[in-house]
């Protein structure tokens, strides 16, 4: 622990390097990049040891602090979350430093640096606080931050504005948090998680305003559907190092949260878990597609985080059915798929936002029709992007195929126990609508923005992006084969996690567990099998076309001579079919002035909900207006009556008197 | 370690171009027509393989590489099952979701193959292709589930071996709709009727056949052997489920699969002579009845 | 028998899902014709010995449901000259899905309900299937025919579960049945009210005028 904080120390250290020496950038960026580093490694070094299976004590403030005990501590689950933060999170800092080089001396990139150290920081504290009020000082420093790195570039007023909606859907979610604490503490007397922990037996209807109050805090979040709004416009609007971080890690923190409820409560009821499945299967599903809809390319990224936040959900979904239904294997498999996920979602989603923001940087647009053809002005992103792609689709032999190979085992594993959780077993149809429609979007993107040629003008302007961008999206992207060729190493310490979670010894699986990790070698065998018989035959071939007779002419395409690029297949027609299969869900809007035919992808629950409902709370507010006059009499009467009103209640309900 | 498996795996690689041929010959035949010979796949293989390649200025490595990649990965998925009806060369637990994710990897290089050439018409049939098979993919998943419940196994060796001999006198309906769903899951995973016409002239109306328009050489050659291979496992996935053999001896076994891989490429010559191709926006629509009849099945083992 | 029993409910249960899914009035008529017929083979296949009643419930259940409303609807078709495409108001993929929901809905539901006897595995998923089906038939489609359509679903799962108490309570199916004339009535209004519409007479002697 102490290691840990060490760590954190470091990590705060290069931010304010990075403050401090603005005036001399190199130095700045050489202190801030090393002193993170160092930082991120020292805080990563407990949580890894933690995994190969060693305990980490844990430490309590000694002083009298607001809040009962100040406590942090790593377990299984702190230590993948961990990871997540520090791995991911040194990759975005240090991306960021080249990533934002090119706006040193118009904005104000050393305060961009310096609130990443401190993102980072307050991240680390949230997985590893072990009681309320540090966790939620945690929590709520990370949503703040947050916000100021995402209106980075804040002379835009759509960047403002996502930072506006972000603002108010963040602090609607802390609030629920805070009722939810408030209440749970209340029952348990200590804010500590042990005293929660404990009186979790106490809660009524078995935690179910806990729960609930869990999913909308966390949710929002997360992102999950319908609480998912903010996520498009804010990850599509910051700056892509930060895109990678709130992606990456940020939105996880919801995940990490309710893994760490299910884990104080022990019993959970099964609507929740219910409730969970289909809340993942509709993000799922309706986050793909709202994806395959969009024209902008972070913003496309954005959705898939929210397609993947549903394939996290039906893991936590399973693992909480699992846990209602006294299943073992099914409640580790289950909660093991969504930590793997998390992990696994980070590091390819970060590849994707460090690639969108290479190729905005070099040719100045994200608008996916506007590109074109950069595979070959830009081929080491391609290829990173194209690893990245594969990935996240869950092909073999990269790292999204485990975890959502590990989801597909708990899905069908329920299919072999006994009614009603066995329905779930159906599940596995919509996990493989959204994976196969994952593969439509991403071969939606890589073919129209890396393949054909340049549409524009800007798409021709592309140029290869410097080794600061490239380093980190190829350190992920070899975190992302790593784990795709040996599984074994993360998916041993996520059964435990797993087990961890849903309360169980960490061989809860038993047989399961062994067959599932005997299935890891396998498949490492299989995706090195695919590797080298892939090499093999491409040298082979290449050997053989050598004594043929090859040419190279413009594309045939049946004849059409003088083929222009703007005739190339577009996103938007690319997608329309697929999308018109759908119907009115996607939220595609077409219409035609002229010759030009115009297609728009409205955000429907921001659109048709959240902002309904936010001029309405506006209006209720304006109305509130007369009692603020501006008198310094008034506001002191409000003081004195609400004080009143207090002690009247205390004295009415009795709770004041000492024993 | 008994050699049966390769040699079922060396049979199944063998006989995969005659499936396209014993179709198009069916069809023919039941057109009053006389038709291509059998073995004219065979014949187009050996004749792509002599040719030189013309490739576009316009694609990149990802152009050539893909056909190496489809051949590969469906080679690949081949040893996953259990092609002799008793093992198959690799096996494990949830190996059915290696089998459908590594053809997913060759469908995902063949459709940014397509893109590659920068072409309309490829970015039309890889734009159909991906629409097609994320209808198709539940479908398939649906049936793995369906043949997971009725014989207690998560691997593609117990969901095709002897625990679905036993499972079959209790759970027939559901296996025999499984069964059905397959077959449509095959006609679409293999271009087939009424899902795709491989004989249609009209690029505009083509799925499979467009993308590859540009393909040339020894490339298009893999690019066919491929695709007639993925016709041959989804074959081979629909004789496993329709005749359990892990009652007869191996090479029975491959004998059987082979009787199988024919009786299965003259009902498609039937479906194409007596079926009209469907309208494309009515396609999602086939290939969702294909997944209900699946969940259907699902459902019913479920309450069994 | 019971097999048999089975599988024939397995097909009424893949019948409603060619009412879902298909394009044209005449396969759903069809369809329910199909229906019917099962629904009519059903006692015999229930019970192990022939009796009369049991025979003459099969037959009428046939006449009535298999023969006569289809002929009926057909009838209706023509002579109200209703266009022979279903216009849904939910989208025939969708429809398809909402019916796997019902069947699974059905299936958990029949697992509960304490339903006295010994039945076929599939007699009251098939029963509330149908019943659900129908409603959703009733529901989502704009077309009184093949709102009649629906209503007949939903008869034969009322139907389906009048089976289950077949041998407690006499004539309980055989009432079922009546509730076809209702049908009949049902049809009748339509065909009156659509010539009516067109040609605000409902002299039939002036129809055959305009014809070709």
């Amino acid at each position: 622990m102490t290691l840990f904080f060490f760590g954190i120390a470091l990590i705060l250290a290069g931010g304010l390097s990075a403050a401090l020496l603005h005036r001399r950038p190199a130095m700045a960026d050489w202190g801030f990049g090393l002193l993170v580093a160092s930082g991120c490694a020292l805080g990563a070094t407990p949580a890894i040891g933690v995994l190969a299976g060693r305990a980490v004590s844990g430490v309590s403030l000694a002083m009298p602090v607001p809040g009962g005990p100040w406590a942090f501590g790593i377990d299984g689950l702190s230590a993948f979350f961990l990871l997540v933060v520090f791995g991911v999170g040194l990759a975005s800092a240090i991306y960021g430093l080249a990533y934002l080089a090119a706006e040193r001396g118009h904005r104000a990139v050393a305060t961009s640096h310096l609130l990443t150290a401190i993102e980072l920081a307050a991240l680390a504290l949230v997985v590893t606080a072990r009681a309320v009020v540090p966790f939620l000082i945690a929590w709520e420093s990370m949503a703040v931050l947050a916000y100021f790195l995402v209106v980075f570039e804040s002379e835009k007023a759509d960047v403002r504005r996502a930072g506006l909606i972000y603002l108010v859907a963040t602090h609607t979610g802390t609030l629920a948090l805070f009722a939810m604490f408030a209440f749970w503490g209340r029952s348990a007397g200590l804010l500590s998680f042990e005293a929660l922990a404990a009186s979790a037996v106490s809660l009524p209807a078995q935690g179910a305003l806990v729960l609930g109050l869990a999913l909308v805090g966390f949710g929002i979040k997360a992102g999950l559907v319908p609480l998912h709004f903010w996520l498009p416009e804010a990850h599509g609007s910051a700056p892509s190092h930060v895109s990678a971080l709130m992606s990456g890690v940020v939105i996880k923190m919801g995940i990490y949260g309710l893994l760490r409820v299910v884990n104080l409560l022990g019993a959970l009821p099964p609507w929740w878990g219910w409730l969970v499945l289909v809340l993942g299967l509709l993000s799922g599903v309706l986050g793909v597609l709202w994806a395959l809809a969009q024209h902008d390319l972070k913003r496309l990224l954005a959705y898939h985080s929210v397609e993947n936040i549903g394939i996290i959900l039906l893991g936590l979904g399973m693992g909480a059915l699992g846990t209602s239904y006294h299943l073992p294997v099914v409640a580790t498999l289950g909660f093991a798929g969504a930590i793997l996920h998390t992990l696994n979602h980070a590091l390819f989603k970060s590849v994707l936002f460090f690639g969108a923001g290479a190729v905005y940087r070099a040719t100045g647009t994200r608008a996916i029709d506007r590109l074109g053809g950069l595979a070959g002005r830009m081929p080491l992103t391609w290829i990173a992007f194209l690893l990245g792609s594969v990935a996240i689709v869950g092909l073999p032999p990269l790292n999204g195929f485990v975890s959502e190979w590990v989801v597909y085992q708990a899905l069908l594993r329920s299919g072999a126990t006994r009614l009603p959780i066995h329905l779930a077993v159906l599940g596995v149809a919509g996990l493989a609508l959204i994976g196969a429609l994952a593969l439509a979007c991403f071969a939606k993107v890589g073919g129209i923005v890396f393949l054909g040629t340049a549409r524009t003008a800007d798409a021709e302007q592309g140029r290869e992006v410097g080794a600061g961008m490239l380093g980190p999206m190829f350190a992920l992207t070899l975190a992302c084969g790593v784990i795709g060729l040996a599984p074994m190493l993360v998916v041993r310490p996520g059964l435990a996690a797993g087990a961890l979670v849903a309360g169980l010894p960490a061989d809860a699986a038993g047989s399961a567990g062994t067959e599932v990790l005997r299935a890891m070698t396998w498949i490492a065998i299989l995706a090195l099998a695919l590797l080298l018989l892939l090499a093999l035959g491409w040298t082979v071939w290449a050997i053989g076309s050598r004594r043929r007779p090859m040419a190279r002419k413009e594309t045939w395409a049946c004849g059409y001579a003088r083929a222009v690029p703007r005739a190339q297949y577009t996103a938007s027609s690319f997608a329309a079919p697929l999308l018109a299969s759908f119907g009115p869900i996607t939220g595609v809007q077409q219409s035609r002035h002229g010759d030009v035919f115009h297609s728009h992808a409205r955000e429907l629950v921001l659109e048709g909900v959240a902002l309904p409902l936010w001029s309405a709370i506006r209006g209720f507010a304006w109305r509130l207006r007369p009692i603020q006059q501006g008198r310094l009499w008034g506001y002191l009467v409000y003081l004195v009556a609400a004080l009143l009103l207090l002690l009247l209640y205390l004295a009415a309900s009795g709770e004041g008197t000492p024993p | 370690m008994t050699w049966t498996p390769l040699v079922a795996l060396g049979t199944l690689l063998l006989v995969a171009p005659l499936l396209p041929g014993l179709a198009a010959k069916t069809k023919a035949l039941l057109t009053g027509r006389r038709g291509a010979p059998v073995l004219q796949l065979y014949w187009d293989l050996r004749k792509l393989m002599g040719k030189g390649a013309v490739y576009s200025t316009t694609s990149t490595w990802l152009f050539r590489v893909a056909p190496v990649v489809v051949v590969v990965t469906a080679l690949l998925a081949a040893c996953i099952v259990p092609l002799d009806g008793h093992r198959a060369l690799v096996s494990f637990t949830g190996d059915l979701v290696a089998f459908a994710s590594l053809l997913g990897l060759g469908r995902f290089m063949l459709v940014l193959a397509g893109l590659d050439t920068g072409s309309s018409f490829e970015g039309l049939g890889a734009s159909r292709e991906v629409h097609f098979s994320s209808f198709v993919e539940p479908a398939l998943f649906l049936c793995f589930a369906g043949l997971a419940l009725a014989s207690r196994d998560l691997s593609l060796t117990g969901m095709l071996g002897s625990p679905l001999a036993t499972a079959w006198p209790t759970a027939a309906p559901s296996l025999v709709m499984i069964g059905v769903s397959l077959f449509l899951v095959l006609l679409a995973e293999a271009s087939r009727v009424p899902v795709d016409d491989p004989a249609t002239h009209l690029e505009l109306t083509m799925i499979h056949e467009v993308i590859v328009l540009d393909h040339s050489g020894a490339d298009f050659a893999l690019i066919l052997y491929g695709s007639a291979l993925k016709f041959a496992l989804f074959g081979a996935l629909l004789v496993g489920v329709l005749v359990p053999r892990a009652t007869v001896s191996a090479p029975t076994g491959i004998g059987l699969l082979g009787l199988g891989l024919v009786v299965v490429a003259l009902l498609v010559g039937v479906v194409e002579s007596i079926m009209a191709r469907l309208r494309l926006s009515r396609v999602p629509q086939f290939l969702v009845a294909a997944s209900v009849l699946a969940s259907l099945g699902v459902i019913l083992l479920l309450m069994a | 028998m019971e097999r048999v029993a089975d599988s024939l409910l397995l097909v009424v249960i893949l019948s409603n899902f060619v009412v879902l899914g298909t394009t044209r009035l005449t396969t759903c008529i069809r369809a329910v014709a199909w229906q019917g017929a099962l629904l009519g083979l059903l006692p015999l296949a229930l019970s192990a010995t022939w009796s009369v009643h049991t025979m003459g419930l099969a037959v009428g259940t046939i006449i009535v449901k298999a023969i006569a409303l289809p002929r009926f609807l057909a009838w209706a078709i023509r002579e109200a000259a209703v266009r022979r495409e279903i216009e849904p108001r939910v989208g025939y993929v969708a429809s398809l899905l909402l019916g796997v929901v019902a069947v699974s809905i059905a299936a958990a539901i029949a697992q509960r309900l304490p339903v006295p006897g010994d039945h076929p595995v599939l007699l009251l998923p098939a029963s509330l299937a149908s019943v659900i089906i129908g409603l959703q038939v009733l529901c989502t489609r704009a077309k009184a025919l093949t709102q009649v359509v629906g209503y007949l679903v939903l008869e034969n799962g009322i139907y389906l579960f009048g089976l289950t108490h077949v041998d407690r309570v006499p004539f309980l199916v055989e009432a079922g049945v009546l509730l076809d004339v209702f049908v009949g009535v049902f049809i009748m209004g339509i065909v009156v009210f659509h010539i009516n519409r067109e040609f605000d007479s409902l002299d039939s002697t002036r129809l055959t005028e305009l014809r070709e």
